[in-house]
């Protein structure tokens, strides 16, 4: 009664061939990975320990550590959400609970879209014409973080209205019925029940501040700057920081015979605060799923 | 008989499909109005104009008039306040994302009420009245979307009565509860009619038999007649339409 037909047979040989390409694939994903991270960690660690992270770059940057470009870093990486992050996440809720369709949203979300897609080296020479040249900031943290901004706000604004999309149209309708305004149904039934998207959103876009060049280097990035070690507050943002995706950059092309390991290093500190913000933003998710309200 | 609603000339589109063709009349004070028809043929979006949610839909236009209590809605400056006159059940259950009881003290709170006693007594009030109560009273504090689907139903009943409304408007609240619920709730509506106006819209014609005072035939945006459920319901209603659609054999 079940023997194996012909066509059973190679419905399971297919089966597993699909089963092997689609693990071949993945593999193929996490291997350079996985490879990338131990081959900087292996390069890394003769130069790893703590002065690393808290000394300036010593000897035109051929020893020392790192702390002016991952303090630099930090500030840009602030400023710039502490810009785009509300600006971002209020524009989208107005585009999603408020904005009737009309030819303004239309636009203003085909826009959204292909911001998104602008590569970054024209957002920075659009941070050059509009904060350091018209606005007259100079080259400056400030300036290079607006344009920092920039570059995330349309990924926010895609992100926080995936969010709140989420949210059923439903739940809003009820609200609606029992004579709610739409601010008090934001308020006790969206945002509630979008906010860890929303900042799920908004902590991806930490790894992408941190790790752009383009944008910050004809703004507000210098090559070299030495500030005062271990102090948080060693920088002003109307001037110039070092950061670290830059000062990779230098010492990996533009300075001879720096000690081999500080390029790794200072690649392992830049991708590891970048992992560990991400994993913060897993956590949120992983926290969140397991309270889900429906 | 005193007039609680006055419906007239309202036509209501969709770009260019029209949802409601200039239909008139009028709903009693404290009668149980029941509203029936195939899809499609306007008793929801009848009740969308109502407490003025249509509003929200974009491309919907609406012409003639609807009065409450002599006063044409559309010239209602707080649309909250005559959301708040009118309870919506609709036809699947939404339990908000909230606790049983912030679900039912929800409207209260959003016009305003904060007292503790006041919301307690109110939440007992229209779980009880919904026949909710004594299945949720131990776990007030649960989610109100971990319920049941029939369970929900009847939470959103009992929110639409949390703002103590003029008109309550059941669009097939029966859909997604069991029978034997469904009766309960039915006996409910039957008490509550001495306190409110009711708009039963249903797919169940033996439902419109059972409970409504007067009944009203929709057909494809038009208002086929109104009249006294019996009439309705005898073998000469004023259209063939209506016996046809009431007896089954229609279409």
């Amino acid at each position: 009664m079940f023997t194996e037909t012909e066509i059973g047979r190679q419905k399971r040989r297919i089966e597993n061939v699909m089963r092997i390409f689609f693990l071949v694939m993945t593999s193929l994903m996490i291997i350079p990975l996985l490879l990338i991270i131990g081959y900087l960690l292996y390069k890394a660690l003769p130069v790893l320990s703590l002065e690393f992270l808290f000394e300036n770059p010593k000897d035109n940057m051929r020893a020392g550590g790192i702390w002016a470009p991952f303090l630099g870093t930090i500030y840009l990486v602030i400023v710039s959400l502490l810009v785009s992050a509300p600006i971002g996440v209020f524009a989208a809720v107005y585009l999603n609970e408020y904005a009737r369709e009309s030819w303004f949203t239309r636009i203003t979300n085909l826009a959204v879209v292909n911001l998104a897609g602008v590569p970054s080296i024209v957002h920075a020479l659009f941070g050059v014409g509009a904060f350091v040249l018209f606005a007259g900031l100079g080259e400056s943290i400030l300036a290079a973080s607006l344009t920092l901004a920039i570059m995330t706000l349309p990924v926010i604004i895609a992100s926080t209205t995936e969010a709140l999309k989420a949210v059923p149209m439903s739940f809003r309708e009820a609200c609606w019925n029992l004579g709610a305004t739409r601010w008090q149904t934001i308020r006790r039934i969206v945002i509630p029940n979008s906010i860890s998207g929303i900042l799920t959103g908004v902590i991806l876009q930490v790894s992408r501040a941190a790790g752009e060049t383009a944008p910050i280097m004809f703004t507000g990035a210098v090559f070299y700057k030495a500030i005062a070690e271990g102090n948080l507050f060693a920088y002003n943002i109307a001037e110039q920081c070092m950061a670290l995706s830059l000062h990779l950059f230098t010492i990996s092309t533009q300075v001879p015979d720096v000690t081999e390991g500080i390029p790794y290093g200072t690649a392992v500190v830049l991708v590891g605060s970048v992992l560990l913000v991400n994993a913060a933003a897993i956590v949120l998710r992983i926290y969140v799923r397991t309270r889900k309200k429906w | 008989m005193e007039n609680k609603i006055e419906i007239s000339g309202l036509q209501v589109r969709y770009g260019d499909k029209t949802a409601l063709n200039r239909i008139s009349f009028d709903v009693h004070k404290n009668e149980i109005l029941g509203i029936i028809g195939p899809a499609q043929s306007g008793k929801t979006t009848f009740l969308k104009v109502i407490n003025r949610t249509l509003e929200f839909i974009p491309e919907a236009t609406v012409e003639g008039t609807v009065k409450l209590d002599g006063v044409d809605i559309d010239t209602i400056d707080d649309v909250y306040e005559l959301r708040r006159r009118i309870g919506m059940v609709l036809p699947l259950p939404v339990g908000l994302p909230l606790s049983i009881y912030d679900n039912v003290a929800f409207a209260p709170r959003t016009a305003g009420l904060r007292t503790k006693s006041e919301l307690d007594e109110i939440v007992e009030r229209c779980l009880q009245q919904a026949a909710l109560w004594d299945e949720v009273k131990d776990r007030l504090d649960t989610l109100g979307t971990k319920l049941s689907g029939g369970q929900q139903q009847r939470l959103t009943i009992a929110r639409a009565l949390s703002h103590q409304p003029e008109i309550l408007c059941l669009d097939e609240f029966s859909i997604a509860i069991d029978p034997v619920t469904t009766m309960r709730i039915e006996e409910v509506l039957k008490t509550l009619q001495t306190e409110m106006t009711i708009l039963l819209v249903t797919n169940l014609v033996q439902q419109a038999k059972r409970l409504a005072t007067r009944t009203a035939f929709f057909l494809n945006g038009d208002l086929i007649e109104i009249d006294t459920t019996d009439i309705i319901f005898s073998d000469n209603p004023g259209s063939q339409a209506t016996y046809d659609y009431v007896n089954g054999t229609f279409g």
